[in-house]
C-alpha cells in the first residue's frame, strides 16, 4: 500500500508525517500524533465523536476522511481551544452550565459549538438543534448542552462589544 | 459485525483533470473516484474493496458554483452540500435543491458531500439527486477519448449502476435555467433527522397562472433507482391546479411506484403515505416553499 509524506498544522503547529494510503485523519490524529481529545465512536459518519474543525471553522468528521487527502490544511482539536491556560468560552461554558456528563461526546459538542457560532452568533434553539445533528450525546444531556451554546453564544458576543 | 477497518489500497492524488483522467484511462475498473468519501469510505469499512482511489482533493477548477440567468446552474464535481445552502441564486431560484440540501444528512457531513458524489452513488434515497431529476439536468463525463453529456433521465440504470463508463470523471452538472413561472420544492420523510429518507419527493412546475404548463414530479425510495411518475406529470398539465385535481394525483401515485419492505419502512406504509406526500410537496411548490 501507497505511504504519502504529509504536513498537516494541528492547533497551531506544524507537524510532518507519513501515512498509509487507508489512514483516517483520525487515526492520524490519535495515533500518529497523540491527539486523543478527538474521539472515535462509530466509524461512519453518524456519532461526531470524531469531529474536528478544518481552516478554522469548518466541522468534519475525522473517521470519513483520508488522512492524505488533508497535506497542508490546517486542523483544530478541543485540545487547541485553551489559550495561555485559559480554556475557551465554548469550552467555560459547557462546565458552568453542567452539559458535560460522561465527556466522551464533548470534544464534538463543543468543536461543533465553535462552528455554529462562527456562521451564526447569535442562534436560536431550533438553530441550534439542527446545527448539533450530527453530534450524539450517549448520556443524553442534550438540554444543558444547549443552554452551554446559548451561553456561549452571549459571552461570545460580550466579548466582541 | 464489522470491524469498520478500511481494506487496502493505493491512494492516487492528481493534480489536474487531464491527470485524474489519465489514472482512470490506465487503472479503469480497478479504481474508484473519491469526493467527499462519505460513501465511499463507508463502503470501504463494510464490504467493498477496490485496489486505487484517485483523489479529487488535489485538482483544482472543479469546485465552482455558478449561476447564469441564460445558462442556468453549474455544479462542479467537489461543490458540496454547504456551498448549496450558501448560495442565494440556489435559494431563489431552485428551491427544490436547497430545501433537500437543507435536511440532508449533518453539519459534517454537508461540510464534505458533494452533490456529483450524491448523483453517482445512484442511491434511489438520494436526497438532492431527487431534487435535481426534478429540476433536470446535465452531466459531463470526461475520459482520455473527450467528453460526453449525459441526460439525467438517462443516467441511473439500477441500483447503484449509472451510465458512467469506469474511465470517465464526472466533471460537473448543468441545471436549465429556471422558466417564466417555475415552482419547485423537495420533501422527505425520515425516521429520525439524521436517518436517510424512507420516502422522499421534489417536484418542478411551470405554471401561468393557476394553469400547470409543464411538470416533473419525481420519487425515491420506491423502487430500485430514483422514478418519476408520468401519470401525475400528465394529470397536473391538464387543467387549473383545485383541491380535486389534488386529491386524483394523491390516488395516482400508488400506481406508479414500487416500494420494498426494508428497515426504514414497509411497503405497505409507503404505498399508504406516498400519495399524501407527493400532493404536499406540490402545495410546497405552488406556496413557494411555505409548508402550509
Ligand atoms: C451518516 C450519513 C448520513 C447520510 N445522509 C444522507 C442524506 O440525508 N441524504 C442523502 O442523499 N445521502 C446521505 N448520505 C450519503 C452520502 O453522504 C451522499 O450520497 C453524498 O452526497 C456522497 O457524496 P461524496 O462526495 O461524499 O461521495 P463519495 O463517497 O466521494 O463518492 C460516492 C460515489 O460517487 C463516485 N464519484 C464521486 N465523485 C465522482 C466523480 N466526480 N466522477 C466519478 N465518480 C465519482 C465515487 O466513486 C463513489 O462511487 C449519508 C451518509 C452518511 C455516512
Ligand atoms: S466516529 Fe466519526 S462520526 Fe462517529
Ligand atoms: S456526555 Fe457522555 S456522551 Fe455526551
Amino acid at each position: 500500500m501507497k505511504k504519502h509524506a504529509i504536513t498537516l498544522t494541528v492547533n497551531g503547529e506544524e507537524r510532518d508525517l507519513i501515512v498509509s494510503s487507508n489512514r483516517t485523519l483520525l487515526d492520524a490524529l490519535r495515533d500518529d500524533l497523540g491527539f486523543t481529545d478527538t474521539k472515535y465512536g462509530c466509524g461512519t459518519g453518524e456519532c461526531g465523536a470524531c469531529t474536528v474543525l478544518v481552516d478554522g471553522t469548518t466541522s468534519i468528521n475525522g473517521c470519513l476522511t483520508l488522512a492524505a487527502t488533508m497535506d497542508g490544511r490546517s486542523i483544530t482539536t478541543a485540545a487547541g481551544l485553551a489559550h495561555d491556560g485559559a480554556l475557551h468560552p465554548v469550552q467555560q461554558a459547557f462546565i458552568d452550565n453542567d452539559a458535560i456528563q460522561c465527556g466522551f461526546c464533548i470534544p464534538g459538542m463543543v468543536l461543533k459549538t465553535i462552528s455554529i457560532l462562527a456562521d451564526n452568533p447569535r442562534p436560536t434553539e431550533d438553530e441550534i438543534r439542527h446545527g448539533l445533528e450530527g453530534s450524539i450525546c450517549r448520556c443524553t444531556g442534550y438540554a444543558k448542552i444547549v443552554e452551554a451554546v446559548q451561553d456561549a453564544s452571549h459571552r461570545m458576543a460580550g466579548v466582541g462589544e | 459485525m464489522t470491524s469498520r477497518v478500511m481494506a487496502e489500497f493505493d491512494l492516487l492524488l492528481p493534480y489536474s483533470v487531464s491527470e485524474a483522467v489519465t489514472l482512470l484511462a490506465s487503472h479503469g475498473d480497478k479504481a474508484a473516484v473519491l469526493a467527499g468519501g462519505t460513501d465511499l469510505l463507508v463502503a470501504l469499512k463494510f464490504d467493498y474493496a477496490v485496489e486505487n482511489i484517485i483523489s479529487l482533493a488535489q485538482v483544482p477548477g472543479l469546485d465552482k458554483l455558478t449561476y447564469d440567468p441564460e445558462g442556468g446552474l453549474t455544479i462542479g464535481a467537489r461543490v458540496t452540500l454547504v456551498d448549496i445552502l450558501k448560495s442565494a441564486d440556489v435559494k431563489e431560484h431552485y428551491p427544490a435543491l436547497w430545501q433537500a440540501a437543507k435536511v440532508f444528512a449533518t453539519p459534517q457531513l454537508r461540510n464534505t458531500a458533494t452533490v456529483l458524489g450524491n448523483i453517482l452513488r445512484a442511491s434511489p434515497a438520494g436526497d438532492c439527486s431527487l431534487a435535481l431529476y426534478a429540476l433536470g439536468g446535465t452531466l459531463t463525463l470526461e475520459s482520455a477519448s473527450g467528453r460526453r453529456e449525459v441526460d439525467l433521465d438517462d443516467f441511473w440504470l439500477s441500483y447503484g449502476v449509472t451510465a458512467r463508463k469506469n474511465d470517465e470523471l464526472a466533471i460537473a452538472l448543468q441545471v436549465p435555467a429556471p422558466q417564466a413561472g417555475q415552482k419547485s420544492a423537495f420533501r422527505r420523510m425520515t425516521r429520525v433527522t439524521e436517518d436517510l429518507s424512507k420516502l422522499n419527493a421534489a417536484v418542478c412546475l411551470q405554471m401561468d397562472g393557476d394553469k400547470c404548463l409543464s411538470a416533473r414530479v419525481a420519487m425515491g425510495c420506491v423502487g430500485p433507482t430514483l422514478v418519476r411518475l408520468p401519470k401525475v406529470e400528465k394529470i397536473l398539465r391538464q387543467a387549473g391546479i383545485t383541491p380535486d385535481l389534488l386529491q386524483e394525483i394523491s390516488d395516482t401515485v400508488a400506481s406508479e411506484i414500487a416500494p420494498i419492505d426494508d428497515i426504514r419502512s414497509s411497503a405497505d406504509y409507503r404505498l399508504k403515505v406516498a400519495g399524501v406526500l407527493v400532493k404536499r410537496v406540490i402545495m410546497l411548490a405552488l406556496n413557494g416553499g411555505n409548508d402550509q
